[in-house]
């Protein structure tokens, strides 16, 4: 111990380790193989029946379906508006970082709160659809199986807007000034510029901005648990929410579990996928 | 004369693009601030108002009042109780992430021992698997443990962030030898070498960590509702989360001055640590 100190100086982190990662994470892995209902002390090893019984479950392909839809709204949207801000603060130096600033500031809202002002904000009968009233439109945001996912899409959208903003920033500054000046000693456009250097030299926000995005779309809870509670018509439920629901409403522990099992590996492929596609080696 | 033409015509150019940029931050800043502004106006109104009038006709306090009368009444009440305990679960998982950090980070970045190597793998490694994977058998851990219903349960995942210690393990292979040194020659402990001379040469990691695990603490929604049972003990979130969805589900007025509780404390060290908050994020970023 005294001869090696570091050793006692990472025992709080491997103790912490043991108990509260890596114990559960086995733990979780075990019950997933069992019938188990918290309560009783019987645990029932019935082999892969869960992970069966949930690529069976209606509502495991609904949420899928609906992570999907979530997905083609916010992933798109968040990324242009979010390079658009970025390459319009990367044009102004006076004000900079008030607006870098300002933009970031929905980023630090609380999920319950932003959910509650936007759940009233954009309700049936809401400021938006009064003002909107005005000119014959009313769009029932969040009540309308149709649209209510890509609502709650957006709201997250505006959450996240200046912190991609910032990564898409970061990137577009260490971008050398000189490749953009020799480009316009060859006479390349506006146009052949973004395309031939921003964009592919972009490549790591890219990638990262996209990891962010698909993991969180595999993981929102908060926003449709506050504003719509999976409804209307289960087209905001999502894979976190019928987790909870299997495990603290049903009681289905090994089902549950199972369930976190199955929407781990799918978003560990996706990653991958956007890894091995997007990510560019930059040599 | 051409060439004056031409050179005065691309300032001018310029000045329009210059413009044009302006502008259009100016307008989509307002449409991001937006949400605030509303929340805390909202907050101010009668009832009627919030849904149909962007200002109020006259400001009114009645919802925070409603708001902070809630409970058993007297001085036992839910919403200030709820305050207290997302500032104590939060301090306390904070005040830990940032002490077993720095502490784990120095002796990963600048000891000698076994299994160190296999240790800053393992620190990377976790940062890969998701937090749903934890939900449900912490939660079976907390029931075994006894801790569903009180402090610990709500803090104790919260005390270790893998995140927090692979920040401080880059940043103090950044810090000269001689520093060690000296310190070692002072007859220093290691300990005491992280309190005297890392953590004070840290303030700006130290201020990135801090504020991201007091954030993600106090906006946590999830583990609460699950490891907490009685409304006294709730953290701010899950209480108004709760009663949004319950008791409150008719009273936008108490919602929304519940909103603005939530989110001023954050909004608060935001302005104060804006520069820390934006770094934290590059850093992230570039991690990948």
């Amino acid at each position: 111990m005294s001869k090696y100190p570091g050793l006692g100086l990472v025992s709080l982190y491997v103790i912490h380790t043991i108990i509260f990662w890596l114990y559960p994470f086995l733990w979780g892995v075990v019950i997933a193989f069992k019938r188990w209902n918290i309560i009783s002390p019987d645990k029932e090893f019935i082999g892969l029946s869960n992970f069966i019984g949930v690529l069976y479950d209606p509502l495991f392909w609904i949420s899928f379906k609906n992570s999907l839809y979530f997905m083609a709204v916010y992933v798109p949207l968040s990324i242009v508006s979010a390079l658009g801000v970025a390459l319009l603060l990367s044009r102004i130096k006076f004000l900079q970082s008030f607006f870098a600033v300002g933009y970031l500031m929905s980023y630090i809202s609380a999920g319950v709160a932003y959910s509650i002002v936007f759940s009233l904000l954009f309700s049936g009968d809401g400021l938006i659809n009064t003002w909107l009233s005005k000119i014959n439109i009313t769009i029932p945001w969040f009540s309308d199986p149709d649209i209510a996912m890509a609502s709650i899409a957006m709201i997250v959208v505006w959450k996240y807007l200046g912190y991609y903003s910032l990564i898409f920033l970061a990137g577009l500054q260490a971008i050398p000034e000189s490749l953009y000046e020799s480009a316009s000693i060859d006479g390349a456009s506006e146009r052949v510029k973004f395309f031939k250097i921003t964009v592919p030299l972009l490549n790591p926000s890219f990638t990262i901005v996209l990891v962010f995005a698909v993991m969180l779309s595999f993981n929102i809870f908060t926003e449709p648990y506050m504003i719509t509670g999976g409804g209307p018509l289960d087209s905001t439920q999502t894979f976190v929410m019928q987790i909870y629901h299997q495990t603290f409403t049903a009681l289905h522990a090994g089902y549950g579990s199972s369930f976190a099992i199955i929407v781990a590996a799918i978003s560990f492929l996706f990653v991958y996928a956007i890894r091995k596609t997007v990510e560019r080696d930059m040599a | 004369m051409i060439v004056i033409r031409d050179k005065k015509l691309k300032k001018h150019s310029n000045t329009i693009k210059m413009v044009v940029i302006y502008t259009l931050l100016g307008l989509g800043l307002t449409v991001m601030v937006f949400p605030y502004i509303w929340m805390i106006l909202a907050s101010f109104k009668i009832p009627s108002e919030i849904y149909n009038r962007f200002f109020p006709s006259r400001f009114t306090l009645e919802n925070y009042e409603m708001m902070f009368s809630a409970g058993q009444g007297g001085s036992d009440n839910l919403f200030i109780r709820s305050a207290f305990n997302s500032l104590a679960v939060s301090s306390i998982a904070t005040f830990s992430v940032v002490l077993i950090g720095s502490i784990t980070g120095y002796a990963l970045a600048r000891l000698r021992f076994f299994g160190r190597d296999f240790l800053n793998n393992f620190v990377l490694f976790q940062m890969l698997f998701p937090a749903i994977l934890f939900l449900i058998p912490r939660f079976l851990l907390m029931l075994e443990l006894g801790w569903i219903n009180t402090y610990q349960g709500m803090f104790s995942p919260f005390m270790v962030s893998a995140w927090a210690i692979y920040l401080y393990t880059q940043f103090y292979k950044t810090i000269p030898q001689e520093l060690i040194d000296a310190a070692r020659i002072d007859g220093c402990s290691e300990l005491r070498i992280v309190f005297s001379v890392m953590l004070p040469l840290s303030k700006s990691v130290t201020a990135i960590v801090a504020i991201f695990t007091f954030m993600s603490t106090w906006d946590e929604f999830l583990w609460y509702i699950i490891v907490t049972k009685d409304y006294d003990l709730m953290p701010l979130s899950a209480l108004l989360g709760l009663f949004t969805r319950g008791e409150y589900n008719s009273y936008p007025g108490i919602q929304t001055a519940g909103a603005v509780i939530l989110t001023v404390p954050i909004l608060i060290l935001f302005f104060f640590f804006r520069k820390s908050f934006s770094k934290g994020i590059t850093m992230s970023g570039i991690k990948g």
